[in-house]
């Protein structure tokens, strides 16, 4: 077992989160801090990847989001209140140095989440992501950026939420006409974000051999921006 | 294929089961200047986005594939050519032989092995990226011993992985692929067929077969591998692993060689009387693995030189007072070693260097790291000044006590603590005079600086005779590795930064 940081967050700004994330990917790839896990929501917001084509954004006049272009891979995505996001800071000297079997890796934690909601999850070849079948709905989206073998971004799993942004906002992932989903949904009963992070903890968990220890708030000194300390402090 | 000193950028391997990728983003265009390390461009497989650093600095002089191309692992992708130099064409031929359709690196060659020791770093180069080796021709992959059909002598690192994972020799299965490949349906295929016995699964605990064979129990080392950075704040040492239990009694003689002892991973199970049990926190364990990994890489040795400050002392006095109500910045005594050091090194560029592959790196700049204790023992980090050598002794006062400051206030950000060259750790603070730090991987040495201490010493009067005077000493060690730097270099180099620090003018730096 490895040890490993969890960092609880609730709703941050999406240049927060990343510039959060960039300070921890640092001190990780130092070997000043371990592998760290971030889990948070995101306010509305729309991202785009390094793959993102012209014609995947038809954002309507008036709509109240974010727009982020970032260095994850991957095509556009949706962000917002209800999905959970999380963000593995992993140095994947310690996990395989294998880019592929982390993508799968990611998969594979997903997939756990969801079966202890009782929601089966499956991969399809050449979709990254977790998605519900017949008929083929995307339910999380994964994206990552790795430099120096420590990664950034992660994966977005729908848990409660209007999924119309996908769709009617922009092309998501590229993909027409791909149909997206949520816990929610897919129980027919409310389900918070809240009630998700205890499942995808375990799961990561095990899939990577991961001992997890939530950072303390005082426990943080020098790593990152003071807002989100601040948030931090106030969660716990 | 590389000629003269042009470095070519080759696709690197990304893991096992990667073959290929596709370029997303070029960071720098052809005629752009680039640092080694630097990223250089950005490469897609899956939905993963890598950044490829430049090996080496120079000008990007070609970029030979184009964005949106995918290529295959080996494939050279760009040349860097020294600032001025003439740029030749590489041949086409360097991309792989595309009759090996999964090219075998010598990582790939290790796969099989690797994957039996999976968890851990075994010896993984500590490069960040994976080692930018000249595009060697791909190179037959794990020629498994008693492999008798020449025919079949390659098997891709995705079949040596599942291979491995099934503690499937593959030289012993029938391959159907072409030429007799022995392909991934083959193995499995072979593995359902029960036609061997599965050896103990390889993954299941990795852990406790990081077990060093040779070495016994682990605990003696402790006390030499203290942490590379203000030792004394750690809790003193014998507090540190709880001695192993007492060793069985040397039972009946004959019995070979001693068994090394169980590598204490967790299960700490009963504290015995007296003992008192906590668990290692998630940083603990990240700093003891950081710690066992880089003495793993170098060779440390440390050397110790005395200092005699008395120069400095006398300069400090003078200045403290204008430096500090002209600019607020307190001129400490580490200001002046660090400003000595930065000259010191750029006459020993080795030890400002770096071993990379096989080639040594050497800098025409120094980013001087500070290690730093997180407040409570929390974990250490090392911020880094970056061009120290543009720096004058206001300008480095002021620099340690600008990113002390940020780290005080936790505002450092990620590129405060990235790209050190070279590295000082002060423990002196809190009175000790020795100490043999870690080294911050893949720098080659790091300068200790301990306490300031009136001691008698021995000088010369005005006649020329020996009498005793009370002078400000301190001692400086290098911790270096020794694969690089020789005792030697180290001694002249520590000789070379004691003169500075003892002849310092007061019109100097």
């Amino acid at each position: 077992m490895k040890g490993a940081y969890v960092m609880q967050l609730g709703v941050v700004p999406y240049g927060e989160a990343w510039e959060l994330q960039r300070s921890i990917a640092g001190a990780v790839s130092q070997g000043a801090i371990p592998d760290t896990i971030l889990l948070l929501e995101h306010p509305p917001t729309i991202t785009t990847g390094r793959r993102t084509e012209e014609g995947e954004l038809h954002v309507p006049d008036g709509a109240e989001v974010e727009i982020f272009e970032t260095d994850r891979g991957g095509k556009s995505t949706f962000h917002g209140p209800g999905q959970l996001v999380c963000y593995p800071v992993f140095d994947l000297k310690r996990h395989g140095q294998d880019v592929k079997r982390y993508c799968r890796e990611l998969e594979e934690a997903l997939i756990l989440t969801l079966a202890r909601l009782g929601v089966a999850g499956e991969r399809i070849d050449g979709l990254t992501g977790v998605w519900l079948t017949r008929p083929p709905r995307k339910i999380a989206s994964i994206g990552i950026h790795i430099a120096k073998w420590v990664t950034t971004h992660g994966y977005a799993l729908n848990v409660d939420m209007d999924p119309a942004p996908f769709t009617q906002w922009i092309t998501a992932c590229g993909l027409e006409d791909a149909a997206f989903t949520t816990i929610a949904r897919e129980l027919g009963r409310p389900v918070t974000v809240d009630e998700l992070r205890g499942p995808a903890l375990e799961a990561l968990a095990e899939v990577f051999g991961l001992e997890l220890e939530e950072l303390p708030a005082e426990g943080a000194h020098g790593l990152w921006p003071q807002p989100v300390h601040a948030q931090l402090a106030a969660r716990s | 294929m590389a000629t003269g000193t042009q470095i070519e950028v080759v696709m690197p391997q990304m893991g096992v089961s990667v073959s290929e990728g596709t370029i997303t983003k070029w960071l720098k265009s052809e005629g752009e200047h680039i640092a080694a390390d630097e990223p250089l461009l950005e490469i897609s497989t899956d939905k993963v986005d890598t950044e490829i650093p430049s090996p080496g600095e120079g000008v990007v002089a070609q970029i030979l594939h184009q964005e949106g191309q995918t290529v295959e692992v080996g494939t050279v992708l760009a040349v860097i050519a020294p600032e001025g130099a003439e740029v030749s064409t590489p041949e086409p031929a360097a991309a792989p032989d595309p009759a090996a359709p999964e090219p075998a690196t010598q990582e790939a060659a290790d796969a099989s092995e690797a994957a039996a020791t999976e968890g851990a770093p075994a010896d993984q180069p500590l490069t960040p990226e994976p080692a930018p080796q000249p595009a060697a021709p791909p190179a037959p992959a794990p020629a498994a011993a008693g492999n008798g059909g020449g025919s079949r002598t390659f098997v891709s690192p995705v079949v040596a992985r599942i291979a491995a994972e099934h503690g499937v020799d593959p030289s012993a299965v029938q391959g159907t692929g072409t030429g007799g490949r022995v392909t991934k349906k083959d193995i499995l295929a072979f593995v359902e067929s029960g036609a061997h016995v599965a050896p103990e699964p390889p993954s299941a605990a990795p852990e406790p077969q990081q077990q060093p064979p040779p070495v016994p129990a682990p605990a003696p080392q402790a006390a030499a591998s203290e942490p590379a950075a203000p030792q004394a704040a750690a809790p003193a040492p014998p507090a540190a692993p709880a001695p192993p239990p007492p060793a069985p009694a040397p039972a009946p003689a004959a019995q070979a060689p001693p068994k090394p002892a169980p590598v204490p991973v967790a299960q700490a199970a009963e504290p015995a009387a007296g003992e008192n049990l906590e668990p290692m926190t998630a940083m603990r364990r990240g700093i003891a693995e950081h710690m066992r990994r880089s003495l793993d890489t170098s060779a440390h040795v440390t050397s110790a030189i005395e200092v005699d400050m008395s120069k400095v002392v006398a300069i400090r006095r003078k200045l403290k007072q204008e430096f500090e109500s002209s600019y607020g910045v307190n001129p400490t005594y580490l200001s002046f070693v660090a400003r000595a050091t930065v000259e010191t090194l750029r006459e020993f560029p080795w030890i400002n260097g770096e071993i990379r592959g096989d080639t040594i790196v050497t800098r025409n700049y120094v980013n001087l790291g500070f290690a730093v204790e997180l407040a409570d023992g929390k974990g250490l980090i090392v911020p880094v000044v970056k061009n120290a050598e543009s720096l004058n002794l206001l300008g480095m006062a002021k620099a340690v006590s600008e990113i002390a400051k940020r780290a005080r206030e936790k505002q450092l950000m990620p590129d405060d603590v990235q790209g050190g060259t070279f590295t000082i750790t002060n423990p002196g603070g809190y009175g000790t005079f020795h100490g043999t730090p870690v080294i911050s991987q893949p720098q080659a040495a790091i300068l200790g600086t301990y306490a300031v201490v009136k001691r008698p010493w021995v000088v010369q009067d005005e006649l020329g005779q020996d009498v005793i005077a009370i002078r400000p000493i301190m001692n400086v060690t290098l911790t270096y590795d020794h694969r690089l730097v020789d005792g030697a270099l180290a001694g002249r180099f520590l000789n070379a930064l004691r003169q500075k620090l003892e002849g310092w003018g007061e019109s100097d730096y």
